[in-house]
């Protein structure tokens, strides 16, 4: 009888050990994808990075405006947006659209949504080609994008906070030719 | 008797030294041109013997290797040290009309593969074998 509890009591443990193993198992890694096709010249290029290897490789890199993993900028423009300087203002802010320019060639809507921070840029320009821009960046990455300081941007602090996130497409563009999206999943390979 | 020992001996230091040469994996270089009479070259090297072999490279050649290298060196360092903890996958793969560019991570190494018209190209550099050529070109840096 005495046998028989132990056997059990050590069927139990080995139980519960495995699920203790579970439960305390790494969380999957986040990988981000970017994946360009230039249907004009016929080329696709597919990038596939683990966001832990891009944590640690950024810090080392000391080339242009990258330092310690920071960008140096004054001022990061997209159509005219000064975006640094929109993402201080809304990182508090309740849901809200902010900028709307509707233009007979363009419209712009910069916008803070479901925690999200989102840029639409619809450019219909008829001497250029069509071109459609999104760009959706969890509010917990932007506010870790602005977070050391005023002319600089930490990449490093954007990539943790990332991690945390589910997955997401972060970039579409599209335009006549060119087809970009940037995403991150716990997938290790684009689809 | 003697005689045995003696064999013996050289079989463990043979057996030693293969084990030794064949710890950190092979190079594999395979280069195959598309035309008649290009060259098909086709080259497994113990990854062990890269970091020997550079040894026998001129001071002033790997001088200006590591100048050229020595901005990426902690880039490169940290990347390798990485990726040993990721499944098998491709980093970058570069589709075109005329070439088909790939680099990946199998098992222990990583693998560069270039195909276009003229010629097909094959390499594959096991991590730990990048890592002794790093420590080489690390130590002809100029505080060496």
């Amino acid at each position: 009888m005495k046998r028989a509890n132990r056997v059990l009591a050590a069927f139990v443990g080995v139980i519960l050990f495995s699920m203790a193993g579970v439960a305390l198992a790494a969380p999957p890694e986040r990988w981000l994808h970017v994946k360009v096709i230039d249907s004009a010249g016929g080329e696709t290029v597919r990038v596939n990075v683990p966001l832990s290897l891009a944590e640690k490789i950024l810090p080392t890199i000391n080339h242009g405006n990258l330092h310690n993993g920071r960008v140096t900028c004054g001022g990061i423009e997209l159509n005219g947006l000064d975006l640094r300087a929109i993402f201080e203002a809304v990182k508090d802010t309740p849901d809200n659209e902010f900028v709307t320019v509707q233009g007979r060639d363009e419209d712009v809507r910069v916008a803070k949504q479901a925690g999200n921070f989102v840029v639409h840029v619809h450019q219909a320009d008829k001497s250029k080609e069509k071109q459609e821009v999104d760009v959706i960046v969890p509010m917990a990455v932007v506010q870790a994008l602005i977070s050391s300081g005023t002319k600089e941007l930490d990449l490093v602090a954007a990539i943790r906070a990332l991690k945390e996130m589910g997955d997401a497409t972060l970039v579409t563009v599209h335009d006549g030719t060119n087809n970009v999206r940037v995403w991150i999943d716990a997938r290790n390979t684009s689809e | 008797m003697i005689l045995g020992k003696v064999a013996l001996g050289f079989l463990g230091a043979a057996v030693v030294g293969g084990a030794m040469l064949c710890s950190d994996g092979f190079v594999t270089v395979r280069v195959n041109e598309h035309q008649p009479k290009g060259t098909h070259l086709h080259l497994v090297v113990p990854g062990a013997l890269a970091p020997i072999g550079m040894k026998f490279v001129p001071r002033e050649k790997m001088n200006e290797a590591e100048r050229n290298v020595r901005p990426w060196l902690p880039a490169i360092r940290a990347a390798v040290d990485q990726i040993a903890d990721y499944s098998d996958t491709t980093f970058v793969e570069v589709t075109n009309s005329s070439e088909h560019i790939r680099v990946s991570k199998v098992g222990a190494s990583i693998v560069v593969d270039v195909e276009d018209p003229g010629e097909t190209v094959h390499v594959s550099v096991p991590w730990r074998t990048i890592k002794s050529v790093l420590r080489e070109l690390e130590e002809a840096g100029p505080s060496a």
